[in-house]
């Protein structure tokens, strides 16, 4: 077999050396033998795995077995492989746990729905030979928008005045390919903020990882505007202010004994949603859509058209 | 909207018991009303599934509960002297996202005065991710009386 995949390596991508030969698998059911050195066949095309995947949170390193860093040997070109794995778990969300599931038949048939619009990651999904889907992703040579909006130098005041205005521009775009999920019967189901990326070179904002999906509820848009509202916040505050960090970002007890509970986020009970009472500059009526994600909301976004009515004013507010 | 003609919102919760043994209480074996009892199944979604046999078999399982809380429910209006011939029990499928606009338009075409429903007590963040159906029937109910029963 290995030599089998050493032939193959040598025809298809002569420059390539590997440490180690692997086996070819035309079914990716056994996701969790399949790692590097083995090719994975789709459809005659050929894909060395070169490592699993892992999500960073927190410091932590979690391996995702069932995603695959590849090279499409035909092309040469970096491919993530997302084989199939389903699973039910408890999704966290603050203060809040909701049973989801990962589908990977959702996000290949989002994959189909996207293609072409870059403001999502493109992909394409194909069968193994024992019928999986297998979703064969473009990376996005890119970073997360957070970690881009975060590394920006600049006072607060600055940045909210010469940086957001086109970082708000891009992000009302993004809002926009949200609804249009949603305008087609998707949702996105996991917004948050390492899923928007910034292409290197375009600047373009992408959306990335659609695969989550959930038990059907009154309001099926919630989950995904809820995101929206969060990652909104971040961009207006340039990061997550809290209680404990408002004294080493330079706010004294003046500005901490204004913060009131309903000034928290809804859901993350220690993130300050009233950035008003920190950045007296950010107008009324942006700030009046923050709050519509504080613990002192009473009423609340159901579509993405009712969040975009409030924010696109806003953005010529600020431009000015 | 005719008044004596009362819709009980129906689901597999405490909440709709209590509305269905507050109608009974109501309107006991007062003569001139029918109430209506409407259960809508909205299957589950066929991504959280593995394959189709375990998502037909779920839908299998949520077409059975509909009917076991349908015979319940009219069986809690029944002991409360309501006539059997007053009532009448269906369970619907869901055409689209939202129950509570399927019970409103149930509510219109078959001319029922009055909607029943149960509230079981949301917070505020579960009302933003995932809505209410008593607060969305409460908020666009039109020409009929709202009963919310907690």
């Amino acid at each position: 077999m290995s030599k089998e995949v050493q032939e193959l390596v040598k025809r298809l991508r002569p420059s390539l050396s590997l440490a180690e030969y692997g086996r070819i698998y035309t079914d990716t059911t056994a996701y969790m033998e399949i790692s590097y050195g083995d090719v994975i066949e789709i459809d005659n095309q050929h894909y060395l795995v070169l490592r699993d995947e892992v999500e960073r949170s927190f410091g932590i390193e979690d391996p995702k077995y069932w995603v695959k860093r590849c090279i499409h040997l035909e092309t040469g070109e970096r491919r993530i492989l997302k084989l199939v794995f389903h699973e039910k778990f408890m999704l966290k969300l603050g203060t809040l746990s909701i049973p989801c599931f990962r589908s990977p038949e959702k996000e290949a048939r989002i994959l189909d729905l996207v293609r072409g619009d870059v403001r999502f990651m493109q992909g394409l999904s194909r069968f193994d030979k024992k019928g999986n889907v297998v979703r064969i992703i473009e990376i996005i040579g890119g970073k997360r928008l957070d970690h881009a909006v975060f590394e920006i130098e600049a006072s607060h005041r600055d940045y909210f005045y010469e940086h957001l205005p086109p970082i708000l521009e891009k992000f009302i775009e993004s809002c926009r390919a949200i609804k249009f999920l949603h305008d087609h019967g998707e949702i996105h189901g996991d917004i948050r903020r390492d899923h928007l990326w910034v292409e290197y070179g375009t600047g373009q904002y992408r959306w990335i990882d659609f695969d989550y999906a959930y038990e059907f509820e009154e309001n099926p848009f919630g989950l995904d505007i809820f995101g929206l509202g969060s990652l909104l916040i971040y961009l207006v505050g340039k990061q997550i202010y809290t209680m404990s960090n408002l004294a080493s970002q330079g706010f004294g007890q003046e500005i901490a004994s204004t913060i009131e509970q309903e000034d928290f986020s809804l859901l993350y009970k220690n993130r300050i949603v009233n950035l008003r009472k920190l950045f007296p500059y950010i107008p009324e009526r942006l700030n009046f859509i923050l709050m519509h994600f504080s613990n002192g909301a009473e009423v609340f976004y159901e579509t993405v058209d009712e969040f975009l009515n409030d924010l696109e004013p806003c953005l010529q507010e600020i431009k000015r | 909207m005719n008044p004596k003609r009362i819709l009980i919102a129906a689901d597999a919760s405490e909440n709709a018991k209590r509305a269905a043994t507050y109608v009974g209480e109501i309107i006991g074996s007062r003569p001139g009303f029918e109430i209506g009892i409407l259960y809508v199944i909205r299957y589950p979604d066929r991504d959280l599934f593995p394959d189709d046999s375990s998502w037909q078999n779920k839908k299998e399982e949520e077409l059975k509960k509909a009917q076991l809380v349908l015979k319940e429910l009219k069986g809690l209006l029944t002991e409360k002297s309501i006539p059997d011939s007053a009532i009448d029990a269906t369970a619907i499928q869901a055409a689209g996202f939202s129950i509570a606009q399927a019970i409103l338009e149930y509510q219109r075409e078959n001319d029922f005065g009055t909607i029943v429903v149960g509230r079981r007590g949301v917070s505020k963040a579960e009302e933003f991710l995932f809505g209410s159906v008593s607060n969305k029937i409460v908020h666009y109910a039109k020409d009929c009386a709202v009963w919310v029963i907690e």
